[in-house]
């Protein structure tokens, strides 16, 4: 999960800088964040089989499973959104104010993202997440119990 | 003894198509009465597990007729099977299955996740109970891996009951265990179905595990006598 998060920082970073120095090519950055989400949501909804079928084996149903899915996939992105956010604001701020900007310039260059860019990237990113939910929800769904069991 | 709580009516299993097919189950009836404690013993492929499966809605049998506490569970949607599971039946594997990022304590209270018709902390008391019953209370923190194979095996039977089911399914629960663990497994479930009077069907191909319980059936080539 902790790849996933660095991954998904990494994305949010592209993405807010692609929209705000590229506008032109917003598309792309979108498709990026699109192409990027769909695969994590497939890799989660694949890395957890055997969890589902446990869990639907001990009595979870569908929506019980879709749930979980779905908080995951959440959790990992409002996680590296989080993450982000801390880096570019009180991080970098922090570091600024007690060895002084020039000290983080470099840095800054390559993490800063400003506070309207990174909520706007949220928002596409929450809309290029959605088909790829969907998938991994419906994935889930589709795990059958007896799974487990032919691996044990 | 109350009447049957598990009826099997001329079941059979086939796996594949055509020339290919195999037949797992072959005509089962049986009648396995409430608090009792059936083993199943047979050769490892001669259908036990697929038994085991078939009776609680794991799988689906070909034909036949399958009833779990008055409830027909081939005629049940797929959509309310996992109640009927979570509701009636535990279940102990050989390879305990349990989720690896979730603690012992974890483990044994997803069951009661999905239920909305008990408290938190109402869940969080059956948990610490059953933890308690199974002596894996001061373990309750470990992950399945800081866990021997035995204690593995306790949390796995912990979660089996914290629901309260009346029947416990246990699809050779000693396999990987060592004897002597494996006796401290099955002295457990033995005591499970005298006190608790909880219905056990056991599936094994080992003869000395069969004596832990009240009846014997053998299979052999999907056939049950």
């Amino acid at each position: 999960m902790l790849a996933f998060i660095l991954i998904y920082a990494i994305l949010y970073i592209i993405v807010a800088r692609g929209l705000t120095n590229y506008p032109g090519d917003w598309l792309s950055y979108v498709g990026l964040a699109f192409i990027v989400a769909t695969i994590y949501a497939i890799l989660v909804s694949q890395f957890r089989r055997r969890d589902i079928s446990i869990f639907k084996c001990i009595g979870w149903d569908n929506s019980n499973v879709m749930i979980l899915v779905m908080g995951e996939v959440v959790l990992v992105s409002f996680t590296a959104f989080l993450l982000v956010f801390q880096i570019s604001v009180e991080l970098l701020g922090l570091a600024a104010y007690i060895t002084g900007v020039a000290s983080v310039t470099g840095i800054l260059s390559i993490l800063y993202v400003d506070i309207i860019s990174m909520f706007v990237t949220l928002f596409w990113i929450i809309l290029a997440q959605l088909p790829g939910l969907v998938l991994s929800m419906w994935r889930a769904t589709q795990v059958p119990p007896m799974r487990a069991l032919r691996e044990e | 003894m109350a009447g049957p709580i598990i009826q099997l009516e001329g079941v059979n299993k086939e796996y594949g198509k055509g020339k290919n097919t195999v037949a797992a189950m072959k005509d089962v009836n049986l009648n396995i009465d409430a608090g009792d404690f059936v083993a199943v013993l047979g050769p490892s492929g001669c259908g036990k597990s697929t038994l085991l499966h078939v009776m609680s809605g794991l799988e689906a049998p070909s034909s036949g007729r399958v009833l779990v506490d008055a409830v027909d569970v081939t005629l049940i949607s797929e959509r309310d099977l996992p109640k009927v599971r979570a509701q009636k039946i535990g279940f102990v594997f050989q390879s305990f299955l349990l989720i690896e990022n979730l603690t012992a304590y974890e483990n044994i209270e997803s069951v009661l996740w999905p239920r909305n018709d008990i408290t938190k902390q109402e869940q969080e008391n059956r948990t610490l109970a059953v933890l308690r019953e199974v002596d894996m209370l001061e373990r309750r923190d470990h992950f399945p891996k800081q866990l021997s194979g035995g204690e593995q095996q306790r949390v796995a039977i912990g979660r089996a009951l914290v629901n309260d089911p009346p029947i416990l399914f246990c699809d050779e629960p000693t396999g990987n265990l060592d004897s002597k663990t494996g006796e401290n497994i099955l002295k457990i479930i033995a005591q499970l179905n005298r006190e608790k009077k909880m219905t056990v069907v056991l599936v094994t191909h080992n003869q000395e595990i069969a004596k832990f319980a009240k009846r014997t059936l053998n299979m052999k080539d999907g056939v049950l006598r």
